[in-house]
């Protein structure tokens, strides 16, 4: 354990914008682990993840300046990744890039036959949770991220997306509707 | 389950109005309990820490080139202030050409300074001479435009006494024609 270890992220920085590379390494890996997860689950493609995730920290390092400590840092650092996260998809997306299955280590199926025969397994409900998110706008997966694994109240994502709370909820409900017909009509066929 | 992530009155707030009993609803809020399940099943798979060392190591040296992106953008800002800058240099070596001309032109007078412009080969077709603010013009060429005097000869001379003025006046005066300016 290191004297940063028990700093607080406000602290830490400080520190950081005065240089102190250490400082910033022991802020980064209190959360690489969460702003990974939020970018995984907006991008949707394991191999584009860690280039978004690097933005995402690229950015961080660059505007700590402009964190204001009235809002905790882990939210603004949520805000950050999914702006980067919802604007690095896009651009992919822009570019004709194509979310690549296997890439994702998603075992693709032949067929409607297989799905009833075989049991449920982690790739096939994997596959369609990634089909059921596909669906969705990128938006309207970021709402569902920040609020079923992360957390975030719906003010708090209203005030990341930029939108209504209303439009929040209509987001919610959209993903959620969208993730039953694929995970609960689908493999219960 | 994770009641908390998903609890009933959140359902009821997301789906308001939406069931006909109670009891079609607690059935929907656990079609959607079952959604959290799934998802919970699939965990996403975790940074290796080489993946988390080398994201670090690009981030914080990202952070320090992103003075080259703020260079470019004020080098676009700054392109037409050198213009403009390299056009005011311009300007004032143009004006201090002129102005040395024309200090040139208001220098006394040295007869020292007389230079003869004579064509090779002995062509008298036109003559200049320069004497300070002065300029002789002689010749064949100027033989023919006063054929009615005797070798003539064209003087641009400029005043030095009178202030400025937009008309130029000629004087004929043994042979010489005196055009005084001073604009």
């Amino acid at each position: 354990m290191t004297r940063h270890d028990l700093m607080s992220d406000e602290a830490l920085i400080e520190v950081v914008q005065r240089g102190d590379r250490d400082a910033a390494t022991c802020l980064y890996h209190r959360h690489i682990d969460r702003i990974h997860r939020i970018c995984y689950r907006i991008v949707l493609d394991s191999s584009q993840v860690p280039d978004c995730v690097q933005e995402v920290w690229t950015k961080v390092f660059q505007n700590l300046g402009r964190f204001q400590c009235e809002r905790s840092f882990a939210a603004w650092l949520n805000a950050v990744a999914a702006h980067t996260a919802i604007d690095y998809y896009r651009r992919w997306k822009r570019q004709g890039s194509r979310v690549d299955l296997d890439e994702i280590g998603v075992e693709s199926l032949a067929s409607d036959e297989r799905v009833d025969s075989r049991p449920l397994d982690d790739a096939t409900i994997r596959r369609q949770i990634h089909q059921a998110l596909e669906e969705v706008s990128v938006s309207q997966r970021t709402a569902f991220v920040l609020r079923y694994f992360e957390g975030m109240p719906l003010a708090e994502i209203a005030r990341t997306l930029g939108c209504r709370e209303g439009t929040v909820r209509t987001h919610l409900r959209r993903c959620l509707l969208a993730l039953r017909a694929r995970l609960t009509v689908q493999l219960n066929q | 389950m994770d009641n908390r992530r998903f609890s009933l009155e959140e359902f009821k707030a997301l789906f308001p109005g939406q069931f006909e009993s109670p009891e079609q609803l607690l059935r929907e809020y656990r079609s959607f309990q079952a959604v959290f399940e799934h998802l919970d099943s699939t965990p996403v798979p975790e940074l290796s820490g080489e993946q988390k060392a080398a994201i670090f190591r690009q981030s914080w040296q990202g952070r320090r080139q992103n003075r080259l992106p703020l260079r470019i953008r004020l080098g676009a800002f700054r392109r037409p202030a050198v213009t403009f800058a390299a056009g005011i240099v311009l300007g004032c070596t143009l004006m201090l050409a002129a102005t040395s001309v024309r200090a040139g032109w208001s220098q006394p007078r040295k007869a020292d300074l007389r230079v003869s412009v004579r064509p090779p080969g002995g062509d008298r077709t036109l003559i200049v001479e320069h004497a300070g603010g002065t300029q002789v013009y002689q010749g064949q060429l100027v033989d023919g435009l006063y054929p009615q005097i005797e070798n003539p000869k064209i003087v641009i001379e400029r005043t030095e006494q009178s202030p400025p003025k937009r008309v130029l006046y000629g004087t004929v005066n043994h042979g010489g024609i005196y055009v005084v300016w001073n604009l």
